[in-house]
């Protein structure tokens, strides 16, 4: 088990290489020399080569043992990723967005995953019938809607119009209040697709022989499910699990945005808007770590889930 | 060896000459896109208890279905029995609820499959497996009910069955996961075991050593076996009756040797002649022209007068079914042609 | 006819079957008809706002934040879904968005098919090292979540010129889009290609002295071909998802009306009560995406018989 830790864990160095020189390519390479929109309309030409000097953007790109590529990659790897445009520090910025991203996107994530599970184990067991049918239609409606219909929907009817959840984020309210209704919005706009899947897998799953070896053995449909075929499923649920994780920068993105929460995904937009490079590098580059760090995970759970994997 | 020895068999039920199950008139019909296939129709045969009973017949033909109708494993939403008895031990299968009918599965009637590594859950250990039936139809703790799995394993003749026990069947070769469905399929003593071509996913030398062992349970606890083979070598040596099927009938029931010394149906003919034999020098291998009708489109009349020497031309093949028919004891057949037919209608 | 005397149907080759039944399955299904024609609707919409500029048919205003009457007006019998900040119909607006939204998945499509399928086919079938960098790369692009790397590469690619070009707003997003979206068709092709690589009717043709690029193009291709299209009609729906976001973050086009700017401006509208440019947006895209589903799912299903469910 050791083992097969340890290879997972050494194939995502070159990942983390891969990340690194992209973020670089893009945001230094393509993205170009920031230092006149820095200084700002106007500058002369003095400021702008202080600024180049700080920013170290004087520096040659790729091959020097000084180059901005070599800064970018040491940089990176001490979580010192500059200076924001209005001069933060942009590991500040991100220090102070990581809570409230945590507490809209991890209930998020767990309500999601136990819901779907759920609900897509329950379709599979009345298959065929007009039960099935019917949560199939509603899947594939969900699916469609885009997920800033569902925020419609939610901050419309539910917090403007019917008054039960805070429009958008205050301060004085507690973090519960402030969160519920995006959370809300986020599980119902992931159903569609996630109940879905799941629903697929384990129907596909209950074609397989060892099913029928089940029943034929005498088990009731409810053990042959929860027994059987659920563990089974769980490798294509785990792998869509940790594909899930990238729809919680998606739903911090949006929901952030509309209810006015403080969090990652608002400083991300913000930076959009004002070309902030190093905070947008930055969170790409978290982002990634996140996402690799959660693969990682998913492939332990593999191996606790499915013997076949560790034994080769 | 002890366990399966230890069995208390219940012999009286059954009918007076020995008879264990009964298939009467059993249909079945799949629900396709393109239609309903009828994959069993009027499909009739006993087994007697302690015999092997094969059931014959091409791939397509209905056996698989047959198989599982009687245990009533066919999917609701792909099929349903449509009509028929299944009278097993003085009941009729197909009157009982579905609590009834699991408390027979694997129980009482058992049954493998043809392709033992994907029968088995690949992330359960064997030794669970063989347990869990336990476990569940004798009402016996987990250490009990491990031990006693153990104890099978050693009785279909795995080596070192406490280690193997903790094993997956992905480690294990096709041979040994048959014996390991095999141990599962013995381990409640059940009277019927229902072999859906078990040796055709397994090379030659492992069909023999399965088939054996399959002998050799039977000799020890009695119990009957439906074969289902589409092997004529394999019915040759392992079976005491026979009953052959052609596009979803019963063309012909006899007992093993009566049928391969005297087929009386076209079809049987034609399977015994296509068979290559020692001392057939020269001369080429018959075989029985045209193919098997798909369900879709059966022909009418009789299924096989298509392909039949006597029945291609033959106006009464063509549009009146014959239907089955005992033409002497212990032989049926189903054939305006076969001696004997017509004195019987 | 063969010995006996009995005519034997004949069937067409088995290539022709494949596409012939597929063919008829899917029509057999109206459902799935209707949601085509749907599509069709909207793709033919696009495209005639998209000749309409480009042969400046004046069909529709030039300027759109011009202020042309009166602001916010709910949905009445002259202007059936309101107005916005501008007096705008949003009728109009809703009718021009189909333009951007689907001519920038179309470009994205067909980008990210361009880049993915070859790099795919090349990983697949030579393996070795030239699989292992592509693989690289594609995890590395992958590692980074989908949102991030499409909204890393929009703005970067912003007012960028490329070969002379200025990029434009719509150019840069499906630039962003298709540079990012290729990677899960290129690792569905690579996985097909490893496939068939072995299989016999490979093997044959190497035996026979077949080029690699004869046997990559006109062996192996033809068998992909209809992956191809199941993810293309699958990927469609989520460029347009992709491309309201875009827009949504100001990313997108900003002259000319899209679904996703009307979802941006209605942020601030709704909790002014005023709800028609966001219901009208939203209603547009989830009645393509719904439709799109749907046809894609019907596709797959005759297409690919083994995904079938029953």
């Amino acid at each position: 088990m050791t083992t097969y830790i340890s290879r997972r864990f050494l194939y995502t160095i070159p990942i983390v290489f891969g990340v690194l020189l992209l973020t670089f390519v893009l945001f230094t390479v393509v993205g170009g020399d920031i230092s006149v929109e820095l200084a700002g309309k106007g500058a002369s030409g003095e400021t702008i080569d202080e600024i180049r000097e700080e920013y170290g953007l004087n520096k040659p790109l790729f091959l020097a043992w000084d180059s901005q590529f070599i800064n970018h990659f040491k940089n990176a790897l001490t979580f010192n990723f500059g200076r924001a445009r209005d001069r933060e520090l942009v590991i500040d910025k991100i220090k102070r967005g990581v809570w409230p991203s945590l507490a809209l996107t991890a209930p998020m994530l767990v309500g999601v995953v136990v819901i779907s599970v759920s609900l897509a184990l329950v379709v599979a067991s009345v298959r065929g019938s007009l039960w099935d049918t019917l949560a199939v239609v509603v899947c594939i409606a969900g699916m469609s809607i885009p997920y800033l219909g569902f925020v419609f929907f939610g901050q419309y009817f539910l917090a403007y119009k019917w008054g039960l959840f805070p429009v958008f984020f205050r301060p004085d309210l507690t973090t519960a209040q402030n969160v519920a209704l995006p959370v809300l919005i986020g599980i119902a706009a992931g159903l569609g697709g996630n109940v879905r899947f799941y629903r697929t897998v384990m129907l596909d799953e209950m074609r397989s022989d060892y099913v029928r070896t089940a029943y034929a053995k005498g088990l009731s449909r409810g053990r042959v499910l929860f027994k059987h075929v659920l563990k089974n499923a769980m490798m294509p649920i785990i792998t869509r699990v940790a594909m899930t994780a990238p729809f919680l920068f998606l739903g911090s993105l949006l929901l952030e945005r509309f209810f006015g929460i403080p969090g990652l995904g608002y400083l991300m937009v913000e930076a959009i808007g004002a070309r902030d490079y190093s905070v947008i590098s930055a969170i790409t580059f978290i982002g990634a770590i996140l996402f690799v760090a959660f693969n990682l995970v998913a492939d332990v759970c593999y191996a606790l889930v499915d013997p076949r994997v560790t034994l080769e | 060896m002890d366990l399966i020895a230890n069995n208390k068999r219940d012999v009286k039920k059954s009918d007076g000459n020995g008879t264990l199950l009964s298939v009467r008139n059993l249909s079945t019909h799949f629900f396709t896109e393109e239609g309903i296939v009828r994959a069993v129709q009027d499909v009739g045969f006993s087994i007697r208890r302690g015999r092997t009973l094969a059931l014959v017949g091409e791939s397509g033909c209905g056996k698989t279905a047959t198989a599982l109708s009687i245990m009533r494993l066919v999917p609701a939403a792909q099929g349903k029995i449509v009509g028929g008895q299944i009278v097993f031990e003085e009941r009729n299968l197909l009157d009982l609820n579905e609590g009834q009918m699991r408390a027979i599965r694997g129980n009482r009637i058992a049954m493998i499959f043809q392709e033992p590594m994907s029968s088995l859950n690949p992330v359960y250990t064997v030794g669970d497996q063989i347990a869990e039936a336990i476990k569940l139809h004798q009402k016996k703790g987990r250490k009990e009910a491990w031990a006693d799995a153990v104890e099978m394993l050693r009785a279909v003749g795995i080596a070192d069955p406490q280690r193997r026990a903790r094993e997956y069947p992905h480690q294990m070769s096709g041979g040994m996961c048959q014996r390991v469905m095999i141990a599962m399929a013995v381990s409640c003593e059940p009277v019927l075991l229902i072999a859906d071509e078990p040796t055709t996913a397994l090379d030659v030398t492992t069909q023999g050593k399965i088939l054996d062992l399959l002998g050799e349970l039977q000799r020890q606890t009695g119990m009957s076996v439906l074969l289902i083979t589409h092997d004529l070598g394999v019915v040759a040596q392992r079976a005491d009756d026979v009953a052959v099927m052609y596009a979803s009938r019963i063309v012909e029931t006899a007992g093993s040797r009566r049928l391969f010394a005297e087929p009386g149906h076209p079809y049987t003919q034609g399977l015994w002649e296509s068979l290559p034999r020692l001392g057939f020098k020269g001369r080429r291998l018959r075989t029985i022209p045209g193919a098997v009708p798909e369900p879709l489109r059966f022909p009418a009349g009789c299924k096989f007068h298509p392909r039949c020497p006597k029945g291609r031309s033959d106006n009464r093949c063509r549009s009146v079914e014959p239907e089955l028919r005992e033409v002497e004891a212990g032989r049926c057949v189903a054939c305006w042609y076969a001696r004997g037919y017509e004195d019987k209608a | 006819m063969n010995e006996q005397g009995q005519t034997i149907e004949a069937r067409p080759g088995k290539g022709a079957g494949l596409w012939l039944n597929a063919v008829r399955r899917l029509c057999k299904r109206r459902l799935a008809m209707v949601c085509l024609g749907v599509v069709i609707v909207y793709f033919l919409l696009a495209g005639f706002v998209y000749l309409a500029e480009m042969f400046d048919w004046r069909v529709g205003p030039t300027r759109w934040g011009e202020e042309v009457g009166q602001s916010y007006a709910p949905p009445s019998s002259r202007n059936l879904l309101g107005t916005d900040i501008f007096g705008q119909s949003v009728l109009r607006k809703t009718l021009y968005g189909a333009r951007i939204s689907i001519t920038v998945a179309l470009f994205a499509s067909l980008i990210s098919i361009a880049i993915g399928v070859p790099l795919g086919a090349i990983a697949g079938y030579f393996r070795g090292f030239a699989d292992e960098v592509i693989v690289w790369i594609y995890s590395t692009l992958s590692s980074i979540p989908y949102v991030l790397l499409i909204l890393a590469f929009a703005v970067v690619l912003r007012d960028k010129t490329v070969l002379g070009h200025r990029l434009t707003g719509v150019a840069a997003a499906y630039l962003a889009i298709g540079l990012t979206s290729w990677v899960g068709i290129c690792r569905l092709i690579r996985g097909e290609v490893i496939k068939h690589k072995d299989r016999e009717y490979i093997l044959a043709a190497v035996s026979y002295g077949c080029s690699r690029r004869r046997i990559i193009l006109r062996h192996l291709m033809p068998n992909l071909f209809h992956i191809v299209i199941i993810d293309f009609s699958l990927r469609f729906v989520a460029f347009v998802h992709a491309e309201v976001i875009l827009s949504f973050l100001g990313l997108g086009e900003p002259n000319r009306p899209s679904w996703g700017a009307m979802i941006n401006d209605a942020r601030m509208e709704l909790s002014r009560g005023v709800w028609w440019q966001m219901a009208a947006a939203t209603a547009a895209v989830f009645l393509f995406c719904l439709a799109l589903n749907i046809f894609g799912d019907a596709l797959r299903d005759s297409l690919d018989p083994k995904l079938r469910i029953q």
